[in-house]
């Protein structure tokens, strides 16, 4: 058994046992990132908020029939990703999988040949921790995250934030792993510019 | 021989070692002859570690205690409904 698997093994069994610290640690890794996957998916940031709430709930009154047969990340992601496509059932909607953003900022930067009209440079000034350190820079790469399709925001976040298996990912959004593999690039490609203004 | 544009696509599967042997030395070699091509892969790799920085700093803020203690009070309740 891997040490994250036992880890997470520990975890549940403390959430079982009622633990309100290793729900509170659970809370924290996920709760923010998803109000932000299912604010995409519901397009409401309030109903998000509801059905996140609500996904906790399911969690920790379920806990004990979860059999570890995916992460606990993923069984959390699915049980949300759930309550959406209900939710929004009830409404006459569906979950929105919007997968624009074909244009990914790189149409016009190449000549007839595909190569460079304008060169890109190394950015200098920024690193991970200045980023995490100035709130401002944290609050400006959130907004370009939230203002991201919601398939490529659920990709990244899943995937590039989560750090979840990319099969597990497939399976929680229903799609192959060529088509994550692109949306993953395209969120990153609208991040680094989102990025570049930065500088 | 891949072009800028080339590279730029498949920048995503280099930086996350998805790409073959071959695919990998070809855009190797790109690289070593392009600084406008070895910047972007340099900031695709900052995008991706920023990312990722993010989450984390996210999960060493402190919990809202009245949003947990919420979703306890729910889970209370919801479990004396059931009962």
């Amino acid at each position: 058994m891997s040490t994250n698997t036992q880890d997470e093994h520990r975890l549940v069994e403390r959430l079982v046992a009622g633990d309100r610290a290793a729900f509170e640690q659970l809370y924290r890794k996920n709760n923010a990132a998803m109000v932000r996957m299912c604010t995409g998916f519901v397009r409401n940031h309030a109903t998000a908020e509801e059905l996140v709430q609500e996904t906790w709930i399911a969690v920790l009154k379920n806990i004990g029939s979860f059999e570890g047969r995916s992460s606990l990340a993923g069984w959390i992601y699915t049980i949300l990703l759930n309550k959406a496509r209900s939710r929004l059932k009830r409404d006459g909607r569906q979950v929105s999988f919007d997968e624009s953003g074909e244009d990914n900022g790189l149409q016009a930067a190449f000549d007839g040949r595909g190569r460079w009209k304008d060169i890109p440079e190394l950015w200098e000034e920024l690193t991970p921790e200045r980023v995490v350190a100035g709130r401002s820079v944290l609050e400006h790469v959130n907004a370009a995250i939230e203002a991201l399709p919601s398939a490529q925001r659920a990709v990244l976040i899943l995937r590039g934030q989560q750090g979840m298996d990319a099969a597990e990912v497939c399976a929680i959004l229903n799609i192959n792993e060529g088509n994550m593999r692109v949306l993953l690039h395209r969120a990153r490609l609208a991040l680094r510019i989102a990025l570049d203004r930065l500088q | 021989m891949l072009s800028c544009k080339d590279v730029t696509e498949r920048a995503s599967d280099l930086i996350d070692g998805n790409l073959s042997a071959w695919d990998v030395l070809q855009m190797r070699l790109h690289l070593a002859m392009c600084k406008g091509c070895d910047a972007f892969i340099g900031q695709l790799r900052m995008t991706r570690d920023v990312t990722r920085s993010v989450a984390e700093a996210e999960t060493r803020q402190s919990a809202d205690a009245a949003d947990i203690e919420a979703i306890l009070c729910q889970l209370h309740e919801s479990k004396q409904g059931d009962g």
